[in-house]
Formats: structure tokens, C-alpha cells, sequence
């Protein structure tokens, strides 16, 4: 039997890059670190795509209300510049 | 499970602790924009902020001083930068 729960999914990827894709269109990428029952999450070195415009912060806390989708491993919608 | 999903918040917990005291940029769904030092913060992601300003394209439009953000407004907290 190799069935995950949702979450034991995003579990599997702490320590591994994912892609966070919000409802309200902004796009995370960076190393997941940790996260809890409510998809709060925390990223390392983590890419904000917002329209177009690219921000980089070494740690950031993503409010869970409006998360989406997550995708173990995404490089995210475009090449990262710098 | 491991532990870190049977008790949530408690790598949350240690991150908060990392980042209080030190200047962090909060952004709000509506795209505005604060910095300040990171008094603290709950489970609802209400943050206290200490000398708090409000940027707007790049330039700091307001200062605030002390600030209270009620956290259903929050989009992310950055930290470390």
C-alpha cells in the first residue's frame, strides 16, 4: 500500500523545493521548512512571483487562507533571474 | 505521521522565535506593504510591529510607529532580508 494523505504528501517535502500557487494569483517557490494543520507554511530562500515581478526573501511565512495548489519540486512559472 | 504534523506549530513555534525582534516585511493581500521590527505575532497571524513603515513603490509613504495588523490581511511575512 503506498497511499498519502494530503498532507503527509506536503510532509514528504520539507527540506525539498515546491511551488505554492495562491488563489489570489501570487506564485512562492523555495525550500519548504515547516507547515501545520491549517497549510501555513514556511519557505527558505523563497521566490514571490506577483504579475510578473520577482521578490526574493531568505525566509518567509505564507498565510495558508488562500493557498491553492503546492507542487513537490516546481521550479516555478518562470527562470528565476539573479 | 511524524511528530512535526501530529503537533502543528511546533517548527512553526521555533520559526516565530527565530524572526521576533528583527525587521520583517509583511505583505497584505491588497498589495500594501510594511516594514518593522517583528513584535509579535499569533495563530491568527495578527503581528505587532515595531517602528513601522508603509512602502509603496520602494518609498516609505508612511510611518507608523507601533502597529497592529489583524491577521486575516496578511499575505506573507518575509524575514532575513
Amino acid at each position: 500500500m503506498n497511499r498519502l494523505l494530503p498532507l503527509e504528501l506536503i510532509d514528504k517535502c520539507i527540506g525539498s523545493k515546491i511551488w505554492v500557487i495562491t488563489s489570489d494569483s501570487r506564485e512562492f517557490v523555495g525550500t519548504l521548512a515547516f507547515f501545520d494543520d491549517y497549510v501555513n507554511m514556511v519557505l527558505e530562500d523563497a521566490v514571490e512571483f506577483d504579475y510578473g515581478q520577482q521578490i526574493k526573501s531568505p525566509k518567509v511565512l505564507v498565510n495558508g487562507h488562500k493557498i491553492c495548489m503546492l507542487i513537490p519540486g516546481g521550479e516555478g512559472p518562470e527562470p528565476i533571474q539573479g | 505521521m511524524d511528530s512535526e504534523t501530529q503537533n502543528p506549530r511546533s517548527g512553526m513555534g521555533d520559526f516565530i522565535e527565530s524572526i521576533r525582534d528583527t525587521t520583517v516585511m509583511v505583505k497584505l493581500y491588497s498589495g500594501a506593504v510594511y516594514y518593522g521590527e517583528l513584535q509579535n505575532i499569533d495563530g491568527y497571524m495578527n503581528v505587532s510591529l515595531n517602528e513601522c513603515r508603509e512602502i509603496r513603490n520602494g518609498k516609505v509613504v508612511r510611518n507608523w510607529g507601533e502597529a497592529f495588523i489583524r491577521g486575516n490581511n496578511v499575505s506573507y511575512i518575509g524575514a532575513g532580508s
